[in-house]
């Protein structure tokens, strides 16, 4: 039987492949932007592994917080090393200029020796680092990002400060090998050599630095061995190990979320051209009853009938899924120049079989999850459908179940590729949920334009549109469901992202502090104090020690094994302390320490941290500061608000078991923006040390990073848009025949040209606006979804991103039916007429 | 001679937009092996419709059809499509050619869903038979009228059938290629020794048949030599 229906598959397929033209575009579109996104995201993921030794710096690295390796440290790493190189990174103001014309920006701070870099090379504009660090006039020498050079009006040789030590711009600074390694940072770079700071004041003991020891290990060492041999001597001293097996951890996380998620994106788009999918292969096979009707009437059975239509589907989407691998691989690879000039770190574009396999195999099960429908349709075609045209029917229960499966194994791919299955199974549901909205909401738009005809009695061009919109072998389903649903991934992001810049950029600063000022040394507060606090313009300030510690035992535990991979538990975490109760927080269990209580060191804990870490209080903490274990009784809870941008720690402890330890302050002040610029010239001339973040900088650093990825979201969701486009053309093609006949009938009744054509639009536009209606309602419950359970935020209706897509779902229907309406209103009615008898 | 149709009873009931509507009525007929039978009557009499019952391509709704023997009305669709295979051949009016099929390909395919080994041997063969040994390769697209009707002809004789239907063969042709057909069908049935049912408007063609079944509103009102029952 196989055999049989091939042979007649082939035949058929001969005719060509006019009427798959839209089967074809909406899956090779799905696939494209899948196998894309696959590709970049497999080529980041090379990139970081086999740029791993230079985005680390070395093959491996030794970090701590706070403080410089001790002697055993150094010995250690000189023992396991060929080389070793030291980094020293924080946050700093530079200040060029005085007097009036002084000016002053953040900057994050890399401190380097002799050795850096180990692997890899420092681009800059001109020159050599090592000549750009010398400095020249006894100065020392530094290079500086161009975004920081541009900002302070610098230019080779110009002078500028670091604390209170000058410095003389060297170079400007185009790529550090080792940026994306170094987190999220909120001001551009200043590379320095570390003998240049010694008379800076910005490495004094509390300060907030880190330290990087590079290391460059003998060729062939177990990195796996090295890494467990150096945490067990020094991580609970708050070592912290990374090697080029994951130099770049976060990246590489950060990567594949939003890889899964623009996939996830891209998978809507797909679920968007199925509907097209399955339109085309519905539309084929209603030109093909009289065809199987015949077939049946010769002996053929319904299963050859299934399997000849399967075959040529199954072809046609090998082919379709072909096509999209091509795009999906040949656009990122034509671009490769461009994407890896504009990513900050690695990528190697190159053809990956993970990636294109993924999309292929989205793009196979996707056409035949919508194409069993109209198939398992068309195997109960009668042979009398010869005489009495095909009667309607459900499929049988087999494709049912077929139907069922398709859609579990879709699924469950989508959870295994993403490998997050939250992610994976919210977008299933919001796509299955918005096309179930949409498929209601298209029969109840017919049923309502059917009773509507009725009422419209003089009004032809209305009345011939609702006629169109809720008569038979209406595009109105086909239109709703796929540019609906195209819509609705659009409006979701639009809201989301709306949503997310409204937090930040409105609510956020109404409450948040105007400046962070850190590293203020202890004895450095009074003078700040007064400085702050005399303002008239500072309506509060709030301000407590500072010191960095690693959670390193729980009641004798490993901390980690206790309370998994908790993110307070896997790094170090600010420490503060304090002999009452901070005004902004309250005690929700157990007691404060009393007021000069200078007995065995009480931690307050932050309570929802507590909860989720499975913390009870009496629990017994080992806490690393500076490298020294404070053992510590947690004795009292505490509710602490982190969404205000105030000041808020995890660990806060009795004053005596901390101020012996070497710290700064850090200072949260809320000021009138006018007065915001005197503030900080005042500060930073009086404690060049003293480091501000001006909070609003911050924010626009965060907002522009949300930008991007709202950026990338909505390129993906653009290709779902354009699919549901397709779809949208292919409808209106489809119902050229129709409407040409349509007008010719019109025309011979009298009705012009304009009257037709306002029918056309009509009609058009009412598909537009109940589509992008339905589009809203859905972007706005997968806005609220995301804002409330994924992001922990309020939510609030976005009006003006709403109306953007109701007007867009209007533009769009018009601009594809109005595309088609020429033929119909250029038609002359005698040759239609004649033609139909 | 052997009975290769029997109908007791049949009624044939299909729902419409305004309720169901009764096509065909209490059909009683016989139809015995080698036998020249045309169904005549005004248009909406139930001609096709009781052609379709007879080959399985309708289900009737009450009464037995009987064909070579076995019950048409116990078969489901696809055990009727296997039935058909072999034994039974139609022709219609609009021919009902594959269009993405060539001639040669129309000709062979129930001879490959019958699962014959030499079925484009047999089906060229067939197709010089009808006279278009030449126009093999073409597809129904480019062939005339009356070329496509033979096309239709050599499939539905092809697999030599018990029993040939058809449905106003000359229908859809002029005189010419109408008086053609009919002279290729009758030239065919004599060769193979098929039982012939024919729906027929042309007065000339029933004049062909060994007997005339008359229907008029859904019934048989008259059977008989065409001089008995009238055109």
């Amino acid at each position: 039987m196989i055999g049989l229906a091939a042979r007649i598959a082939a035949r058929e397929l001969r005719g060509g492949l006019a009427g798959f033209r839209v089967f074809l575009a909406c899956l090779a579109l799905g696939v494209a932007a899948i196998a894309g996104v696959g590709m970049v995201r497999a080529a980041i993921d090379a990139g970081l592994r086999d740029q791993g030794a230079v985005l680390l710096g070395g093959d491996a690295q030794m970090g701590f917080t706070y403080r410089f390796a001790d002697e055993a440290e150094r010995a250690y790493m000189a023992g396991i090393a060929e080389r070793v190189s030291e980094i020293v990174d924080f946050r700093s103001m530079v200040v060029v200029g005085d007097g009036e014309n002084e000016d002053r920006a953040l900057t994050q701070v890399k401190a380097v020796d002799d050795a850096y870099p180990l692997v890899g090379a420092v681009v800059l504009e001109a020159g050599t680092l090592a000549e750009a660090l010398a400095g020249a006039d006894g100065l020392p020498g530094a290079v500086m990002d161009k975004v920081l050079v541009d900002r302070l009006g610098l230019a080779v040789g110009d002078r500028f400060r670091l604390g209170v030590q000058e410095f003389r711009l060297g170079a400007v600074l185009l790529r550090e090998p080792d940026s994306a390694t170094g987190g999220f940072a909120l001001g551009p770079r200043t590379i320095v050599r570390t003998s240049g700071l010694a008379r800076s004041g910005l490495l004094e003991p509390g300060t907030l630095f880190e330290t990087a020891y590079r290391l460059d290990l003998p060729d062939g060492a177990d990195l796996a061995a090295r890494e467990t041999a150096a945490e067990a001597q020094f991580r609970d001293a708050g070592m912290r190990w990374s090697d080029s097996r994951r130099a770049a951890p976060g990246v590489e996380r950060f990567v594949d979320r939003i890889g899964a998620f623009l996939i996830l994106v891209g998978l809507a788009g797909l679920a968007v051209g199925g509907v097209g999918v399955a339109s085309a292969v519905r539309a084929y096979l209603e030109g093909k009853v009289a065809t199987i009707a015949t077939l049946k009437v010769l002996g053929a059975t319904g299963g050859v009938v299934f399997a000849v239509y399967l075959m040529q589907i199954g072809a046609l989407a090998v082919l379709g899924v072909g096509l999209g691998l091509i795009l999906g691989t040949g656009a990122p690879m034509l671009a490769a120049p461009l994407i890896e000039a504009r990513l900050p770190f690695p990528a190697e574009i190159a053809l990956y079989p993970q990636p294109l396999a993924e999309a292929a195999f989205y793009g196979l099960t996707t056409a035949f999850l919508f194409t069993l429908w109209p198939l398992a349709r068309s195997q109960q075609v009668r042979a009398a459908a010869l005489y009495r045209g095909a009667a309607g029917g459900w499929p049988g229960l087999g494709a049912l179940a077929a139907i069922a499966g398709l859609a579990v194994v879709l699924i469950a791919g989508a959870v295994w590729f993403s490998g997050t299955m939250t992610l994976a199974l919210g977008t299933a549901g919001g796509v299955i949920g918005a096309l179930g909205v949409l498929a209601v909401t298209a029969v109840a738009l017919r049923a309502l334009a059917r009773r509507l005809t009725r009422g419209l009695r003089g009004r032809v061009a209305w009345r011939l549109a609702f006629g169109a919109i809720g008569g038979p072998a209406s595009e109105a389903v086909s239109v709703i469901l796929s540019l609906g649903l195209g819509l609705s991934v659009l409006a979701a992001v639009g809201q989301i992202d709306a949503n997310l810049r409204s937090a930040i950029d409105r609510d956020l600063p109404a409450r948040a502090p105007s400046f962070f000022f850190v590293d203020i040394q202890p004895d450095q507060i009074e003078g700040f104090l007064a400085r702050v606090n005399g303002d008239p313009s500072v309506s509060r300030s709030e301000n407590a020690p500072m010191l960095r510690g690693v959670i390193t035992l729980i009641n004798g535990q490993p901390a980690r094994e206790v309370g998994g991979e908790h993110w307070v538990l896997t790094g170090d975490r600010g420490v503060t302390y304090s002999a009452v109760p901070p005004t902004n927080a309250t005690v929700t269990a157990g007691a404060w320490w009393p007021e000069g209580y200078d007995g065995l060191p009480q931690i307050s804990f932050a309570a929802e941290e507590a909860e989720e870490i499975g913390l009870q209080l009496g629990d017994r903490l080992t806490v690393n500061v500076l490298g020294r274990d404070i053992e510590a009784e947690i004795t009292s809870f505490r509710q602490v608000d982190f969404s205000t941008a105030g000041m808020g720690f995890v660990l806060s402890m009795n004053p005596t078991a901390l101020q012996g330890a070497p710290h700064t302050y850090i200072s949260t002040v809320y000021a009138t923006p006018d007065a915001e610029a005197a503030l900080l010239r005042d500060v930073s001339r009086a404690y060049p040390n003293i480091t501000a973040i001006r909070v609003r900088d911050a924010v626009d650093r965060v907002t522009e990073a949300l930008g991007a990825i709202a950026q990338a979201t909505a390129w993906a969701a653009s290709a779902t848009l354009l699919t549901g486009f397709v779809v949208l053309i292919g409808a209106a093609a489809a119902g050229t025949r129709a409407r040409v006949y349509e007008a010719a009938l019109l025309k011979v009744l009298g009705a012009s040209r304009g009257r037709i054509l306002l029918s056309f639009a009509l009609r058009s536009a009412l598909m537009g606006a109940a589509a992008g209606s339905v589009a809203v309602l859905a972007g706005a419950v997968a806005g609220w979804a995301v804002m409330v359970w994924v992001m922990e935020a309020d939510y609030a209706f976005e009006p003006m991103s709403a109306l953007a897509i109701v007007l867009g779902g209007i533009m769009a229907t018009l601009l594809a039916g109005l595309a088609f309406a020429w033929g119909p209103l250029a038609a002359r009615p005698a040759q239609v007429l004649r033609a139909q008898e | 001679m052997a009975q290769v149709l029997s109908l007791n009873g049949v009624g044939l009931t299909l729902a419409g937009n305004a309720g169901p509507v009764e096509i065909l009525r209490d059909i009683s007929l016989t139809v015995t092996e080698g036998e020249t039978v045309g169904l005549v009557g005004p248009s909406g009499s139930g001609k096709s419709s009781l052609l379709m019952l007879m080959g399985g391509l309708e289900r009737a709704s009450s009464g037995q059809v009987l064909a070579l023997g076995q019950d048409l009305s116990g078969m489901d669709e696809d055990g009727l499509a296997r039935f058909r295979r072999g034994n039974m051949g139609v022709v219609f009016q609009s021919f009902h050619l594959i269009p993405t099929m060539t001639a040669h390909e129309n000709v062979a395919l129930p001879l490959e869903l019958a699962g014959v080994a030499d079925a484009f041997g047999r089906a060229a063969v067939e197709l010089a038979a009808v006279g278009l040994g030449a126009r093999m390769d073409h597809y129904p697209s480019q062939l005339s009228g009356g070329e496509q009707q033979r096309v239709a002809l050599a499939r539905a004789v092809v697999p030599r059938p018990a029993i040939l239907l058809a449905d106003e063969p000359t229908g859809n042709l002029d005189g010419v290629n109408g008086t053609a057909i009919m002279d290729l069908m009758f030239g065919l049935r004599d060769r193979h020794g098929a039982t012939l049912i024919m729906v027929t408007h042309a007065p000339e063609l029933a004049a062909r048949c060994s007997r005339v079944v008359r229907l008029a509103d859904g019934r048989i009102v008259g059977e008989g030599q065409l001089s008995e029952v009238g055109a």
